[in-house]
């Protein structure tokens, strides 16, 4: 057998990568519980046991924020499940999330060396693993916080950009205060990703781990409206951090956009989380769904829609894509999930307007059929649709998942703060400095749509700028 | 409209794109964000490009289209009307420009329609294939951008 030169012990037992239990399908369509449902100590260090323990690990490259996933993993094999967590934690402040939403197939599994021959380590369910194991152990230990610094940092944005620049520079002794719109903080994680994907009492524990760590944190507060970027500046924040997101929604501009029925995915699930519709009957909210839903786009937001139409009582949910399955950018293991739960797929078609009835409520839409072109320098193949190929399809409930953009009001309101053509703040990309002093920005409202880690890594690199800034400032 | 000429009718394609140009500046002046207005100062300069190559093309004295179909993703065809303004964002000013490309394209082919002279209506043909051009470069940039792969 031929040995793997990064190994220390090459000779492992074979283990298979060990299967997640998961709610079965008929019983998981008709509630908001979390689908997969967690492993068990014993599974859990099965599965860490298969880890190499590489001396030069790839995996760690994968990793957006360079996690030391080998020594996380050996902790799970020693059954120190508590340690394993404070060694993620080190870089990662919001495991139990990060365990369940980042697309490790395209991180740290992609590079696993177990995934050349066979199945990568399942870094990520060990990760959710010990994250969750922490939690149950009771009150998480604090860390030690260094002495207050006496310099004030005002973050806007309680997405995971924004809840981790406040943990770090709380950690430094420095005081907080986040600034959020909505009435519960978390951002994508509380109004975005549906519950049945991230339960909303893990992110409010991590929101909670915060406040304990002395972070003020005041909601409902729309930064750019009553009170602007300069008001926050002159009334002793020494610096700010935009964390605001991408939530503004994309449309396509077509017909009928504006028809009753016809929601952006921005909206439909931010109604559906905020207002708990996924606890109905319990909580008297519900969200109106028709029985016929379609929703547009082929993404991860797109299927997180359709399982959540389809958890509300819809009858029957499509999904229009304007191309092939193969080229879907949602997760594989959510497109299968949405598969197995009898979401209909509608590929190669497109919608070019939505039809009206006589009040004024969305019935169906006219689609054309698309075919693929030549794929272009970046490698993206181009759509066009396929003359005279129209075809009407009945629904009463249209979602557009098909995008999202930056929102206006904090650039409009600061003129000094410089933005792109699309919006989005153009910002240092190792400091998170923006053209205006004093202010820093990260996540999406800096990149576009991303990932939670990608957000929380520019959370990170910003909160050491902003330390610099702060402790050079005392000097003076 | 009446042309007896290739340089008549490129002198009259010249004038055009000088036109939209000159509308291009206007609303470059008149948004509130400073990158909105870069975006049109380049609308503005795309457009005199293309002024640029309609002239050279004057000095060699024919233009014909090339014989290769431009892609049409029919963008400008289903999107609705917007309205130009101080507000406008970036999505916006694209389908501004594509609808814009698109009728001149649209007028090109019905001048060569109702023309006889085959020259002239060789130069028509070749004028509505650089605005299908230049539409393509719109409905590009918007499709890549509205409709987001990793959305
Ligand atoms: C439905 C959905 C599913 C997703 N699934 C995944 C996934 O599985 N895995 C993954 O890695 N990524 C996923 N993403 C992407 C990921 O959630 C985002 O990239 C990430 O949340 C960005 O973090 P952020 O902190 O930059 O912004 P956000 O999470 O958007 O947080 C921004 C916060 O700022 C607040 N805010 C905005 N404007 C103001 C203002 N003017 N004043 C005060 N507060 C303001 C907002 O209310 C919000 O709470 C998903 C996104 C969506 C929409
Ligand atoms: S944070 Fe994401 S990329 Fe990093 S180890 Fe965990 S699952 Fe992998």
């Amino acid at each position: 057998m031929e040995e793997n030169p990064q190994a220390e012990k090459p000779k492992k037992e074979k283990i298979p990568r060990q299967k997640m239990p998961e709610q079965n399908v008929s019983a998981r369509i008709r509630n908001f519980n979390e689908v997969p449902l967690g492993y068990d100590p014993e599974t859990a260090q099965r599965e860490a046991r298969r880890c190499l323990q590489c001396k030069n690990p790839q995996c760690v490259d994968g990793c957006p924020v360079e996690i030391d996933i080998p020594a996380f993993l050996q902790l799970v094999v020693d059954g120190k499940f508590v340690e394993a967590a404070h060694k993620i934690k080190e870089k990662n402040v919001l495991p139990a999330v990060c365990g369940r939403v980042c697309p490790q197939e395209d991180q740290c599994e992609k590079q696993c060396i177990l995934g050349i021959r066979g199945e990568p380590c399942a870094i990520g369910s060990l990760e959710r693993f010990v994250a969750d194991w922490e939690a149950d152990q009771g009150e998480t230990i604090l860390p030690s916080l260094l002495p207050p610094t006496g310099h004030k940092v005002a973050v806007v944005g309680a997405g995971p950009s924004g809840l981790t620049v406040a943990f770090d520079l709380a950690l430094l002794g420095h005081d907080v205060t986040i600034f959020e719109a909505l009435h519960e903080p978390g951002g994508v994680l509380m109004y975005g990703i549906p519950e049945f994907r991230l339960p909303k009492a893990i992110v409010k524990r991590e929101v909670e781990f915060l406040r304990r760590l002395g972070v003020k944190l005041y909601t409902s507060v729309v930064i750019g409206r009553t009170i602007e970027v300069d008001d926050l500046l002159k009334s002793g924040f020494e610096a700010v951090f935009l964390a605001v997101g991408a939530g503004l929604p994309m449309f396509m501009k077509i017909p009928g956009e504006n028809l009753n029925g016809v929601f952006s995915a921005n909206e439909f699930l931010t109604r559906v989380n905020l207002m708990k519709a996924y606890d109905f009957p319990d909580v008297d909210t519900p969200v109106w769904v028709g029985k016929n839903v379609a929703v547009i786009g082929g993404g991860n937001v797109a299927m997180d829609c359709a399982r959540t139409a389809l958890r509300l009582g819809a009858k029957r949910v499509s999904v229009i894509y304007r191309r092939s399955r193969s080229e879907m950018p949602a997760r594989h293991e959510e497109i299968v999930r949405a598969e197995e739960e009898g979401i209909i797929f509608f590929f190669l078609t497109n919608p070019i307007r939505y039809l009206s009835d006589e009040k004024f409520w969305v019935r169906g839409m006219e689609c054309v059929r698309m075919e693929l072109g030549q794929p272009d320098s970046s490698g993206r193949r181009s759509v066009k649709p396929i003359p005279d190929s129209e075809q009407i399809i009945d629904f009463d409930t249209i979602i557009v998942a098909i995008g999202a953009g930056a929102n206006p009001i904090i650039a409009s309101t600061t003129p000094d703060l410089k933005t792109n053509r699309w919006g989005y703040y153009i910002a240092d990309e190792e400091t998170g400095l923006t053209s205006k002093p004093r202010v820093f920005a990260g996540g999406d409202i800096v990149t576009g749509s991303a990932t939670v880690i990608s957000a929380m890594g520019a959370g990170r690199r910003s909160a050491r700028a902003i330390h610099k800034l702060l402790m050079e400032s005392k000097k003076v | 409209m009446n042309f007896q000429s290739v340089g008549e009718i490129l002198d009259f394609a010249v004038a055009k794109e000088e036109q939209s140009a000159q509308f291009y500046d206007s609303l470059a002046a008149q948004v509130r964000q400073e990158s909105m207005a870069e975006v049109f100062r380049e609308l503005a300069r795309e457009e005199l490009q293309h002024k640029a190559k309609l002239l050279e093309v004057k000095q060699g004295g024919t233009f014909q289209p090339a014989p290769e179909e431009v892609a049409d993703l029919k963008i400008a065809e289903y999107v609705v009307d917007v309205e130009p303004g101080p507000e406008m964002s970036y999505p916006d000013a694209l389908i501004l420009a594509m609808k814009m490309e698109k009728a001149a394209f649209k007028l090109y082919n019905d001048l060569a329609v109702s023309t006889k002279d085959a020259v002239l209506r060789g130069t028509f043909l070749a004028l509505a294939q650089e605005e299908a051009r230049h539409k393509l470069r719109f409905e590009l940039e918007y499709d890549r951008n509205v409709h987001q792969d990793d959305y």
